[in-house]
């Protein structure tokens, strides 16, 4: 189980984009570290804050695909729903003592990577179209959804 | 175990879905890969969950823009994905359970995927192709 590093064909272009998708990749570092730690304490606690922070991404990342007109946005959504549902099965299995948190972590590294090279990719170039002449609005967005 | 070669005629002419086919082939090759190179049996096991769960959200995708484009076939096409979903997670199980199962849930998922894409994916690639010409705006669809 080795620490996540960022590498350049994870980027989609988009900046907004891709400064969440390090946040997770963060969160899930943080997650490896809290259990190379014996930290049960802050693996629950990693655990919260990255379903949080992932489930914010995903709201913000579907609105920006609504925006640009992605047509198959509700595709892309399912799969969001699928993958919170399946976090949500690791949480409860932890809060219930099982020892789940290194598959866990395998599966957030494998998941993230999969979706940010073939499905992210699919709606990346239109994005980008939509939102080269509109960064500010972004910023707009972007600070009503993560309060910064 | 043969590896799997991409060849053009898997293409459906749908980039989002190619990409996902051909991750899917990866996965089977590194399966393959594991059971027959020196990986140990948690290696084997990391594969073979992953190919599983990402063929099974690759299903969830593509059932999801059958339904936006109004593909007529959708249910047939929904049901032979319910039950090819039902095998490969039979043979999650049993490998769970210590079953040696890896060889033939690649054997099988590379045949009834390259099948499938072949045959039942080919015949809504026309449909899709025509709706996102239609209704998507530039970018989505690479000519």
């Amino acid at each position: 189980m080795a620490h996540m590093e960022w590498t350049s064909d994870l980027d989609t272009g988009i900046e907004v984009i891709d400064n969440q998708h390090k946040r997770i990749v963060d969160y899930i570092n943080e997650l490896h570290h809290a259990i190379e730690n014996s930290d049960r304490d802050e693996v629950g606690d990693v655990i919260n804050q990255l379903i949080d922070y992932t489930q914010s991404h995903f709201t913000f990342e579907e609105e920006m695909m609504e925006e640009a007109g992605y047509p198959f946005l509700r595709a892309h959504q399912r799969v969001h729903g699928l993958f919170i549902r399946r976090v949500e099965t690791f949480k409860e299995q932890f809060e219930n003592g099982e020892d789940i948190a290194r598959e866990l972590h395998t599966v957030l590294k494998t998941w993230l990577v999969n979706h940010i090279k073939h499905d992210d990719a699919d709606y990346a170039e239109l994005v980008r179209q939509h939102t080269g002449a509109d960064t500010a609005h972004n910023r707009g967005l972007f600070s009503k959804l993560f309060g910064r | 175990m043969p590896y799997v070669h991409w060849s053009d005629d898997l293409d459906t002419g749908i980039p989002v879905i190619d990409n996902q086919h051909k991750r899917i082939v990866e996965y089977i090759n590194r399966l393959c890969e594991a059971v027959e190179g020196q990986a140990t049996r948690e290696q084997v096991h990391e594969v073979l969950d992953q190919v599983v769960d990402y063929t099974l959200t690759h299903f969830a995708f593509e059932e999801e823009m059958l339904e936006i484009v109004e593909y007529p076939d959708l249910e047939q096409h929904r049901k032979s994905h319910e039950a090819f979903s039902q095998r490969i997670r039979q043979y999650q199980q049993d490998f769970a359970e210590g079953h040696d199962v890896a060889s033939e849930l690649g054997e099988t998922l590379r045949d009834w995927l390259m099948n499938h894409i072949r045959k039942d994916d080919h015949e809504y690639g026309h449909m899709v192709r025509d709706w996102m010409h239609a209704h998507a705006p530039n970018g989505v669809l690479q000519d």
